[in-house]
């Protein structure tokens, strides 16, 4: 199997690596691979078996130096020495100045002084990890060597609409009535503590694939009447939203038939109270998965795909590692999820915090941070232990999360609302949480967590998909503010560069710094490559030869 | 193998020892691993990350000075289509239940009756 060469950055190997490849091949590192041994933790070790504690054995004949600390094995001869000794060794026997660090299986080269790294090394190294048989011979590791249903490469985008079907772009006709604004940016009339609803709906009008699916009129409300047996259609309510909102028509617009529609189906949730943003939008692309699913008898569902358009758009894969803590074999399974729920992180403590005036204590969390603590492996308590194949009985474990797939659009929802069953009390956590307008997934990926729980070493790990595009830009925020009870939900809406603030019917201008500074609560990130994809699709509507008209210019109409 | 250095060493020295073996041990763990991550262009972008805080820390510092009330309910303004609204809806259509005509901003308080 062929490294891959576009994920590391492939490191040129020190004369002294090189001879020694030359003279010796891979004897070397195949007959280190019977010494090593691996820790539950996952880290390969040289073990002699004699010895019961490794030490130096440079120097006098019965006891040698004595030290025990950083020691190397030379790759040509076997003999083991401390670091100091070992460029003593070279000296005196030629070419035997590749060594290995037999704590952490490293190359180290004792006339460079350096660390230095051989795929090929790598390779021999990861035999070890993926051959490794626990007591009943299943596979370990939590390595995958293609024995797993590879999930079919997922088609980017959904393939549609961005031809444009003149009969559903109404703006096309009403290009005077405030065409320098962007299309789709029209206030929500609150129905009745309605902003839950409305903040999402923004967000979910402005996802591209969403958006193309519905303006590409993929779900045609006049067919769908016909063939329905049921009379409400809540693909139709979004639609119908979608064609009020690109209209043009700028005046506020009341999703009545929506909600309406919405409190059918859901009956659990339909009451005059202000409800949570993040239930909601579950709620919605259930129902919207659930319709579409019905209509389309698609047999071939099974495959494991869901090609609705909210899961299509919003439908990525968690892959969550169990580790046993006594004999390292991990358990891997598989779950879709249509966004990714947040605990927040502990607190970082950066330079400005002493400067900034702020009422909530200065306190910061980063999105990052609590990403990185999703992805974090988790001691689970000796009171959750689990049952492990390979040593037939209940042990204690780690579990640890990763992104398998990504989504097109990736929604992030912090949890700020706390509820406690026992106390039955509820708590909103204030702290703001710094999100960047540029995320790049890559560490959250079950091949780096992977790849990283083997020490990096240079291999191809599944899941190393040379397309795979990692990199989000934000195009909407929902913000919560006040108490849990009583709050408002806003949506930060980003068009063409110019951030909006939509506040149910209220639409106005905001610098990209008040966004910074707000609290987030959902934030939507769109892959970049359907991002570009989309502004250059708006951007380029038939009319206008100068392209500036479409340049959002505030109070110009 | 009983090592001579070590035979008359205190009990201190001996906890010493041991400390500074397993110190050593941690921070050459450290080292390695970055090291690895250097050298085969693993690295977090972190110079694009540092830059999103800057901007952040310096947002927030922005809002906090100069009193900016965004996130208060200012139902007085005027929009960027140049229109204003009343605190409470006031378009009517007819409710789908019982057909009578309804504000917008009670629609939903009206439906949950049902």
């Amino acid at each position: 199997m062929s490294t891959p060469n576009w994920l590391y950055a492939n490191p040129k190997p020190c004369s002294h690596l090189s001879d020694y490849k030359l003279r010796h091949g891979l004897s070397g590192y195949t007959k280190l691979n019977t010494c090593l041994r691996a820790s539950p933790s996952g880290r390969l070790s040289v073990r002699i078996e004699q010895e019961e504690v490794m030490r130096c054995g440079f120097g006098l004949e019965s006891s040698g130096c004595g030290e025990r600390r950083r020691l190397l094995m030379c790759l040509v001869c076997g003999s083991l020495m401390c670091s100091n000794h070992s460029v003593l060794h070279v000296q005196a026997q030629s070419g035997h100045g590749v060594t290995v660090d037999v704590e952490r299986s490293e190359l180290y080269c004792s006339l460079c002084c350096d660390q230095v790294y051989d795929p090929e090394f790598d390779r021999v190294l990861m035999c070890k990890h993926v051959g490794v048989k626990p007591r009943n011979g299943a596979r370990n590791g939590g390595v995958e060597t293609g024995k797993m249903r590879f999930c079919k490469r997922r088609r980017l985008g959904l393939d549609l609409g961005l031809s444009r079907s003149e009969k559903q772009l109404g703006f096309v006709k009403d290009l005077r009535a405030k065409s320098c604004f962007p299309f789709g940016l029209r206030g929500l009339n609150n129905l009745g503590n309605t902003c839950f609803m409305n903040s999402v709906l923004q967000a979910l009008l402005h996802a591209p694939p969403l958006r193309n699916y519905f303006l590409g009129d993929r779900h045609n409300r006049e067919k769908c009447r016909k063939i329905s047996l049921e009379k409400l259609c809540l693909p139709c309510d979004v639609d119908a939203i979608f064609t009020a909102v690109y209209s043009g028509d700028r005046t506020p617009y009341s999703p009545a038939q929506f909600l309406y529609s919405w409190w059918q189906h859901s009956s659990n949730l339909a009451t005059y109270e202000q409800q949570d943003a993040h239930e909601f939008f579950i709620s919605m692309l259930d129902l919207i998965h659930e319709k579409e699913t019905k209509e389309s008898c698609d047999l071939s569902k099974d495959s494991g795909e869901c090609t609705c358009v909210a899961h299509g758009a919003f439908s990525g894969l968690l892959r969550s590692d169990v580790t046993c803590a006594t004999c390292g074999f991990t358990s891997t399974t598989y779950d879709p999820c249509v966004d990714i729920s947040l605990d927040l992180d502990t607190v970082r403590r950066t330079s400005t915090n002493k400067s900034a005036k702020s009422n909530e204590g200065g306190s910061t969390s980063t999105l990052s941070g609590c990403l990185d603590l999703f992805t974090k492996p988790e001691k689970l308590g000796s009171d959750q232990k689990l049952y492990c194949q390979s040593c037939d009985g209940m042990r204690e474990s780690l579990k640890q999360m990763s992104i398998r797939r990504l989504p097109a659009v990736l929604c992030l929802h912090i949890k700020r609302f706390e509820h406690s069953h026992i106390r039955k009390m509820s708590r909103k956590v204030d702290r703001h949480v710094q999100f960047p307008f540029s995320l790049d997934m890559s560490p959250y990926l079950s091949s780096s967590i992977v790849r990283n729980r083997f020490g990096n070493r240079i291999y191809a790990f599944e899941g190393d998909e040379a397309e795979v595009s990692t990199e989000y830009d934000v195009f909407a925020v929902v913000n919560h503010s006040g108490m849990l009870e009583s709050g408002h939900y806003v949506t930060y809406l980003r068009l063409r560069s110019q951030w909006y603030k939509c506040d149910d019917a209220w639409v106005t201008e905001v610098d990209e710094r008040v966004v910074r500074a707000s609290q987030c609560y959902l934030v939507y990130y769109v892959q970049r490559a359907f991002h570009h994809a989309a502004s250059e699709d708006l951007g380029c509507l038939p009319m206008s030869p100068h392209r500036d008209t479409f340049q959002p210019i505030a109070g110009c109409c | 193998m009983v090592h001579p250095a070590e035979d008359n060493l205190s009990h201190t020295q001996l906890s010493s020892n041991v400390f500074e073996d397993l110190l050593e041990s941690i921070i050459v763990d450290v080292a390695s691993e970055c090291h690895r991550i250097a050298r085969l262009g693993l690295e977090r972008n972190l110079e694009e990350e540092e830059e999103e805080l800057r901007l952040s820390a310096l947002a927030r510092a922005g809002v906090a000075d100069s009193g900016n009330s965004s996130e208060a309910n200012n139902k007085y303004v005027v929009d960027i289509f140049g229109q204003t609204h009343p605190p409470v809806a006031n378009e009517l259509f007819d409710c789908m239940n019982c057909g009578r005509s309804v504000a917008a901003g009670r629609f939903a308080p009206h439906l949950e009756k049902w």
